[in-house]
């Protein structure tokens, strides 16, 4: 699968994930406050951010994984930057892009509207409740505390990683700057994308 | 020995500590993270050299995050069996919440120490180097990473620069929050067209360097697995097998 | 002799452009050769360079017709990273050349692309950095190092693949001119013993002397009438003060004040601190002390992270100034005025950062090194308008390496050495102290050289 790689796409991916890991520390520091007083409800909100690596880069590269290894990579690099939660969330990472990879997978790569992106988000936001669920011990809340965790996460996949995702890709195509990237090509109607 | 957590193999030690955790996640008394716990800031104190304020100050957060944990499991816990152990105002606490509430909370601590432990004692680029060698994470990715890291200091600044070179040139600043969260767009999208950037030429200087993303005959660095490694991974799990079985053993 | 790099009937074009930016391009370089590529900036020079170590078209969906061929194969049969051990480049931008964090580890990591057995690395490496003069830089953190260090990094990253061909785009654009002068010196040794191919792209090739063996000119740019020194337009009044600015960890504490109309000179060694400077001079860093006034006008070294809008128009009337389209066209820029101001070559990016300050009516502007990467004319263009400016009142700080244009320029000048201002000196008394021009790596400026000639 990395051999159609092109070098610049993956070290794209991992620049973003800086970017984005630098916005999303900003944003934890909130979330820890937060948690103090309302429990782990308080990071439910900001997971989007973490999520829109993978919608950014796969609307962008639109190859098959681009989901997946950008958000591996924006966890790694998560790692790197001395982030406290460690290296679980390398794991945590391939299993968020599984979601929305699954998602781009089943329009087999070739639907990119503001719908299959939202459901990326969610996609994202199922899988990572899953696993959260597991290693975060929630099977002993109350249904109705699941489920209200459940559902900001999904309003957070779609509307913050969905939407905030296309709107910053678009911006960014506008600047011209997406030259060479699958998003350009197809957007002109080009065969090759 | 004094610095053996630190001079480990990464990614024996990554994969110890995922194994840990996962272990973990399905115990739901209050022993088994406690005594997990104190296993771990055992192991910490004779094996590394973390310096203790850096320490209290990045686990302060987990702290409070575990007292979050704390209170919302008494109040929304799902299993409100057993006993009634205490009464305030209208809400009854069973003994069945108070273990989950303090079960879910000593493990946001071990967790958190064990993640800190890590972040303490590895050496970003060591773990990438490794990742490569023992674990075959591909050249292409293990270089595309070290890049985005390498670059992490100057998008960092260019956040900050951004914002300032905007008011430099006129920019007004948000007042409330949704202005400035609004704002951040107009930061955002030059730091990533900068990252686009950044990216496009990154690789191909690597390109010119004469990088294929095969892999490598051999490294300058060379991470290997000694007996170190060994030892810890022994100590561990004893920690982890005695924390299990604690049943047994605590009476 | 066979030929090492041939281009045949070579058109190239963006996509999403319609405009060819090479067009029917054949010649031919061959093994030993030393070679200038020239042009005016934004003719396409860069992106023939891409097109010789074949990281275009394949890296940016450009439109390409005709054959390129390296070492008598086709371009495009080669797999990406494969040729580029034989053909090495040196990148025009110092900031975004490299993937490991510190010079030795990048070192390393060219090395490990090239295969080279784990025992041989480190004698290549020691023996390289000292070749470069740069083993004091081996531990440093690379991102840290000033513009010029970081270029002669990337030389040296290129030279440790003991390449046939180098490819040097304007190697000595950021580089002070003692520096500059000891480059050429070595790469001349250099090339002489290893008989590598030398392609280099530069605008300004008197401190090259005779090192070139003939030049490819891409388009024959206009002849233009060398600068003059301009007549000093100094005001009684004050205009900038810096009091006690000091920078953690490397600036130490600076003084100094410019007067309205006076145009000063920022000179110093590669790493003294310059751009340091003017960035703590619009609290672009963290930094103490007090600067009257706080709105200053500032063209960063590495422009991008200035610009806010879409087209190089837009960003040049961003300020509201009223005579954009003037500024646009003195400093060449209406044919590129639709495109974004990202996707523009790098002369251009410089000429509309300094094309936005100077329409923001700014009384002061700090710029940094605004005649790297530029041409004749674009130079000529940017003095008569800082000095017309100058003339109706406004003060400018300029960072430049380029001793020609800095002599025609300035009033006065701050050399700078390891972080601390030497002092403010009168722009005359700088250029016939040669012992104080030698201790900032500078050299005295053509015009003294043929004046004091003449009275010899
Ligand atoms: N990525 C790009 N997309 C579209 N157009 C581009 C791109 N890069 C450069 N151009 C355009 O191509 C032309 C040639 O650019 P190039 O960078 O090759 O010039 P150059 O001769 O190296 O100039 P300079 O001396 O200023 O560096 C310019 O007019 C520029 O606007
Ligand atoms: N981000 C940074 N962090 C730490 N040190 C830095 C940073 N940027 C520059 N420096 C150090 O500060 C010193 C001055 O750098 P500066 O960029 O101001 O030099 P300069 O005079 O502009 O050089 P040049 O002519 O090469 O551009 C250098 O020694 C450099 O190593
Ligand atoms: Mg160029
Ligand atoms: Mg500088």
């Amino acid at each position: 699968m990395l051999k159609s790689w092109k070098l610049k796409e993956i070290v794209l991916m991992s620049l973003f994930a800086v970017v984005f890991g630098i916005v999303y520390l900003l944003f934890l520091h909130i979330g820890n406050i937060w948690a103090g007083f309302i429990g782990p409800i308080a990071y439910e909100w900001i997971f989007g951010i973490w999520f829109i690596v993978s919608i950014i880069c796969m609307y962008i590269i639109r190859k098959p994984g681009a989901a997946v290894v950008s958000e591996t990579i924006a966890a790694a690099i998560e790692v790197l930057l001395g982030n406290a939660v460690g290296p679980r969330l390398i794991l945590s990472g391939v299993i968020q892009g599984l979601g929305a990879e699954a998602v781009f997978a089943a329009t087999r790569y070739k639907r990119f509207d503001l719908w299959v992106l939202m459901l990326a988000g969610v996609g994202s936001s199922v899988f990572s409740f899953v696993y959260g669920y597991f290693l975060g011990g929630f099977s002993v809340f109350s249904t109705g505390y699941v489920a209200l965790m459940f559902g900001i996460r999904i309003l957070s996949g779609a509307v913050i990683a969905g939407i905030g995702g296309k709107a910053l890709s678009d911006g960014l195509l506008a600047t011209g700057s997406l030259r060479g990237y699958a998003i350009s090509r197809t957007n002109k109607g080009d065969v090759r994308a | 020995m004094r610095k053996a957590l630190h001079n480990m193999n990464p990614s024996v030690k990554f994969l110890l500590i995922t194994v840990c955790m996962f272990t973990m996640a399905f115990y739901f008394d209050p022993w088994t993270p406690l005594v997990f716990w104190g296993g771990v800031l055992v192991l910490q104190i004779l094996f590394s050299q973390i310096s203790w304020k850096k320490w209290l100050l990045f686990m302060l957060p987990f702290f409070v995050t575990a007292i979050g944990y704390f209170w919302t499991t008494l109040v929304f816990s799902e299993d409100q069996s057993g006993p009634v152990i205490w009464s305030l105002w209208n809400v009854n606490i069973t003994e069945a919440q108070l273990n989950h509430a303090m079960s879910l909370s000593f493990r946001v601590l071990a967790f958190s120490s064990l993640s800190l432990m890590f972040a303490l004692t590895t050496n970003p680029v060591t773990f990438v180097m490794s990742l490569m060698q023992q674990l075959k994470l591909s050249p292409k990715i293990a270089y595309g990473i070290m890049v985005g890291y390498q670059f992490l200091p100057v998008l960092k600044d260019e956040f900050v620069q951004i914002g300032q070179a905007h008011r430099l040139r006129g920019v007004g600043l948000e007042k409330n929050a949704i202005q400035r969260l609004l704002g951040m767009r107009s930061v955002l999208i030059p730091m990533l067209a900068g990252a686009v950037r950044k990216a496009e030429r990154a690789a191909f200087a690597m390109e010119a360097r004469g990088f294929t993303g095969e892999r490598r005959s051999s490294y300058f660095q060379v991470i290997s697995i000694g007996k170190v490694d060994f030892i810890i991974v022994a100590l561990f799990l004893l920690v982890l097998v005695l924390s299990c079985t604690n049943k047994f053993w605590l009476g | 002799m066979h030929d090492i790099i041939q281009f045949t009937d070579v058109s190239f074009r963006y996509p999403d452009e319609d405009k060819w930016i090479l067009k029917d391009l054949s010649f031919s370089i061959q093994n030993g050769e030393r070679v200038v590529i020239t042009g005016p900036s934004g003719c396409g020079k860069t992106t023939l360079l891409y097109l010789g170590n074949r990281l275009y078209p394949d890296n940016c969906d450009g439109i390409l017709t005709g054959s390129v061929k390296l070492f008598g194969k086709e371009s495009t049969s080669y797999i990406p990273g494969e040729i580029n051990h034989r053909i090495a480049t040196v990148f025009q931008d110092p900031d975004a050349q490299f993937c490991m964090q510190t010079v030795e580890e990048e070192l390393a990591f060219t090395l490990e692309n090239l295969h080279v057995p784990r025992e041989e690395m480190e004698t290549r490496i020691s023996e390289i950095l000292t070749l470069t003069d740069l083993s004091e830089f081996r531990h440093a953190t690379i991102q840290k190092l000033s513009g010029g260090q970081k270029q002669r990094i990337a030389t040296a990253c290129a030279l440790i693949m003991e390449p046939e061909v180098l490819l040097l785009d304007e190697p000595i654009s950021h580089l002070d001119p003692y520096t500059a002068k000891k480059y050429v010196e070595w790469l001349n040794q250099l090339q002489q013993k290893r008989q590598m191919t030398i392609v280099a792209i530069e605008h300004r090739l008197d401190l090259w002397e005779n090192f070139f063996d003939r030049s490819i000119p891409l388009i024959q740019g206009e002849p233009s009438s060398p600068l003059e020194r301009r007549k000093n337009s100094l005001r009684e009044d004050a205009s900038l003060v810096a009091n006690k600015i000091k920078a953690k960890p490397f600036l130490k504490e600076t003084s100094f004040s410019l007067k309205q109309g006076e145009v000063t000179v920022l000179a110093g060694p590669n790493g003294s601190g310059k751009s340091t400077l003017l960035k703590a001079l619009c609290q672009l860093i963290p930094s103490s002390g007090n600067v009257e006034p706080s709105f200053l006008g500032y063209v960063p070294q590495s422009p991008e992270f200035l610009f806010l809008t879409k087209s190089v128009r837009d960003e040049v009337a961003y300020g509201g100034g009223n005579n954009t389209e003037e500024i646009l066209s003195r400093l060449q820029l209406q044919s590129v005025s639709e495109a974004h101001p990202f996707a523009v070559s790098h002369g251009q990016k410089r000429r509309v950062a300094i094309a936005a300050m100077l329409c923001d009516g700014r009384e002061i502007i700090l710029m940094d090194e605004p005649t790297s990467g530029q041409d004749a004319i674009a130079l000529s263009e940017l003095f008569q308008l800082i000095d017309e400016r100058a003339r109706s009142g406004s003060t400018f700080v300029i960072v430049t390496h380029d001793m020609e244009f800095a002599y025609c320029l300035a009033d006065s000048i701050l050399l700078m050495n390891d972080g601390r201002l030497t002092g403010k000196f009168d722009a005359d008394d700088v250029w016939k102290n040669e012992s104080l021009l030698l201790d900032h790596h500078l050299l005295p400026p053509k015009g003294v050289l043929n004046y004091e000639k003449s009275f010899a």
